[in-house]
């Protein structure tokens, strides 16, 4: 039976960014940006939607008197992520 | 990228890329175990030879070894702040290299500590028997630090799959092991071949894929 897909992450750039995040513990948003090779403008949409869902955590601080954004994926985020991918699984021909 | 809707394949296809391009950001940059591989072999070369033509240098050569806390401190500084994502085994690792450092220098203090109670007390025995083959203490005394040196050494090489550290620690365990039965200046050739491994020599082919994985980028 197919399962419905999480339509937060069922897009590329929020899947991307998610991916991404479940492989490190945290990451710069130039990080993001760079391994995504998306605009900063469409990225920032795309993690703000993540961050109203609960999926990350953005830090937004100093650092050598530049601005730096700072990613995290939350505990919720990991089992949005891995319920995700439990559902994907039921659509992959057996 | 652009915000589009995926197809189920698509979606896997994405997850494993973007996984695999965040497993790619950590490479090491090599400098650090370059370093202390070099200081360290330099270091037992120079104490072999010592020993070895009975030499008086005006210094002890392992101050070196302790001068280079200076760079390594730069080093890791530098490389820090450059870094723009942190991964989970990240803090682990620096903790396990932080703890080999206090390691070491316990390992010395305890050496110095033990060979000072227990190396007047051979001496009179020699005197007394007559047996110049009786050892000093310090025949052990790199025993002790060449198992010190594999630990750290093993658990990166394991932790970050790369094959050749692992080697390289536990060639110092067999090291630590065959310095129990060598005499002294030939356990500092024994921890000049075990750093060269352990160290200079992966922080090498780290260095080079590094470089080489930075070149690419930029093409």
């Amino acid at each position: 039976m197919f399962k419905d897909l999480d339509p937060i992450l069922h897009s590329q750039l929020r899947l991307a960014v998610m991916s991404l995040l479940i492989g490190v513990k945290e990451a710069e948003f130039t990080f993001i940006k760079e391994k995504t090779g998306s605009t900063a403008g469409n990225l920032s949409v795309q993690i703000s939607k993540l961050k109203d869902a609960g999926y990350v955590d953005v830090l937004k601080q100093f650092k050598d008197n530049y601005p730096q954004t700072i990613c995290k994926i939350t505990p919720q985020g990991v089992t949005a992520f891995e319920t995700y991918v439990k559902a994907l699984q039921t659509y992959l021909p057996k | 990228m652009e915000e589009k809707q995926l197809t189920e394949q698509e979606s896997l296809q994405l997850i494993q890329q973007m996984i695999s391009r965040a497993k790619n950001n950590f490479v090491d940059t090599g400098i650090g175990p370059i370093l202390w591989g070099a200081v360290i072999s330099f270091c037992s070369i120079v104490q072999f030879l010592i020993i070895h033509f009975q030499w008086h240098l005006p210094f002890d050569v392992w101050i070196l070894a302790l001068a280079a806390i200076i760079p390594q401190i730069f080093i890791s500084v530098r490389e820090r702040r450059e870094r723009k994502a942190k991964g989970w085994d990240d803090d682990i690792m620096s903790y396990v290299w932080l703890c080999f450092g206090i390691g070491v220098f316990i390992v010395n203090f305890l050496n110095n500590v033990a060979a000072d109670a227990v190396n007047p007390l051979l001496n009179d025995y020699r005197e007394i028997t007559g047996k110049e083959n009786i050892p000093n203490f310090w025949t052990y005394g790199s025993s002790y630090l060449l198992f010190v040196y594999g630990y750290p050494t093993i658990v990166t090489g394991a932790a970050r799959k790369f094959k050749l550290m692992t080697v390289g620690g536990i060639v110092c365990w067999v090291s630590a092991l065959i310095s129990a039965f060598t005499i002294t200046k030939f356990d500092f050739l024994l921890m000049a071949v075990s750093a060269a491994l352990a160290w200079l020599i992966p922080g090498i082919v780290l260095r080079s894929n590094y470089l080489k994985g930075k070149n690419e980028q930029h093409v």
